[in-house]
């Protein structure tokens, strides 16, 4: 187990979610209410970037064939997404969001 | 010619009477795309700057949140002079042969079924492709390049042999089945497509396929049979029609090094009832629900390999997912 550090807590606006690459990894950082979530950015289905969609309450929808994941478990909630995306163990340290891999 | 620049990467390449996604293909990045023909949207790409026309109009992949990001479909999107672009490459779309557009002069044909026909085309120079992967046919006299895969194998590349199943009323197959006469020739670019035979998987192989599924199978399972890499695996080909009519493709396997050993063919029917199906005493259903009871949980062990109607795809993919079959060993061209 190894703690990588991704943002600063401010660089995520409440609602909103930003893409942080970091190794081979290639995430959205998603920041709901103040909690911080982090799913792999490109969807399971296609090269659609999560970070880039719309996000609806729980849900982030895909914007290139409109397919949804919830992003606190990273199930599907609408196709034609089928494989649930990956998501992350979150741990923020004052205002730092770091995963652990 | 112009020249196309992606953004936050040093990347720049060429692109001449070409689409911007094939012209990326063929200068060998790994431009993400999947049908090619405007279908799937896998390929857009946010204009940065300069201007492009379609070579289909209006591509049905296209929304209007697209048009509001100034979002374009790659693989049908033509450059006017220079532009910049951004989009993520992945190696996952890099093409190990560089697809190269040729003209086919058809050799030779042969029915197969009642309405799948194989079509041999002799290349003006040779291009080689891997087993599964796909060439776009620019039919006589159709607007629009269409995507049929391989059924033979690439490692020449002076032939590509097409089965193709006529689509009722369709334009491109209309042409092809009735239009197109021995000695006559066609555009062909090629190859492309991800769904192509992994050498360096160890596992056995499960082919799936039902109507034009035929061909990639037929194609993924002639070049394992010969695989050196894959010699102690085995190969499972199961194919769904709906009545006994539509059954084919144990022709091909029977000719392959190994069959009824480690190469196994499984016909399905769906429409049991139908009086065509009378007689019938193989499986019966459709093509996942046959391969969940065959294989059970040991699906998971598989490198899965399937082709055909939309409907079927979809049910395959739910089928996998549910017997836990990791996502890196199902391989399909994702064509909507």
């Amino acid at each position: 187990m190894s703690k990588i550090e991704l943002c600063k807590t401010a660089d995520v606006d409440e609602g909103a979610a930003i893409k942080v690459e970091t190794g081979d990894l290639s995430l959205a950082v998603f920041n709901l209410n103040g909690a911080f979530y982090v799913l792999d950015d490109m969807c399971s289905h296609g090269p659609g970037s999560l970070s880039e969609g719309p996000i609806h309450g729980d849900v982030i929808e895909c914007d290139f064939h409109n397919g949804s994941f919830n992003i606190k478990t990273g199930e599907v909630v609408d196709p034609p997404c089928m494989i649930p995306q990956k998501t992350y163990k979150v741990i923020v340290e004052d205002d730092t969001v770091f995963i652990e891999e | 010619m112009a020249k196309i620049t992606i953004i936050k990467s040093d990347i720049v390449y060429d692109c001449v009477s070409d689409t911007i996604t094939r012209a990326a293909t063929r200068a060998g990045l790994g431009f993400p795309y999947e049908c090619n023909v405007g279908e799937c949207g896998n390929c857009r790409f946010e204009l940065i700057e300069g201007e492009v026309s379609y070579l289909r109009q209006n591509p049905p992949a296209i929304t209007e949140r697209d048009a509001e990001r100034k979002r374009y479909l790659g693989c049908q999107a033509m450059p006017h002079g220079d532009c910049t672009i951004k989009v993520p490459l992945r190696d996952h779309y890099k093409s190990k042969h560089l697809p190269k557009k040729t003209h086919g002069v058809l050799t030779e044909v042969i029915d197969i079924t009642h309405d799948i026909r194989e079509f041999r085309f002799q290349l003006s120079e040779p291009v080689k492709f891997l087993a599964g992967q796909y060439g776009l046919i620019s039919a006589p006299g159709v607007e629009g390049a269409r995507a049929y895969s391989m059924s033979n194998t690439g490692e020449a590349g002076e032939q590509w042999h097409f089965q193709i199943r006529r689509v009722p009323n369709g334009r491109a197959t209309g042409s092809l089945f009735d239009g197109m006469k021995i000695g006559e020739s066609l555009d062909l670019d090629g190859p492309y497509g991800m769904a192509y035979l992994r050498e360096d998987a160890p596992r056995d192989i499960l082919c799936l396929g039902g109507g034009s599924g035929l061909s990639p199978m037929v194609s993924i399972s002639r070049a394992a049979a010969h695989s050196a890499a894959l010699a102690g695996q085995n190969i499972y080909f199961v194919y769904g029609g709906r009545t006994p009519r539509d059954i084919c493709g144990e022709e091909f396997l029977r000719e392959l090094p190994g069959f009824g050993e480690r190469i196994h063919y499984t016909p399905v029917i769906s429409m049991v009832d139908d009086p065509a199906s009378a007689g019938w005493t193989g499986k019966t259903g459709f093509v996942h629900d046959v391969a969940e009871a065959m294989f059970g949980d040991k699906l998971a062990n598989f490198e899965v390999y399937f082709a055909g109607p939309p409907l079927m795809a979809q049910s395959v993919t739910k089928m996998l997912i549910k017997a836990k079959v990791p996502g890196s060993q199902m391989h399909f061209d994702q064509f909507y």
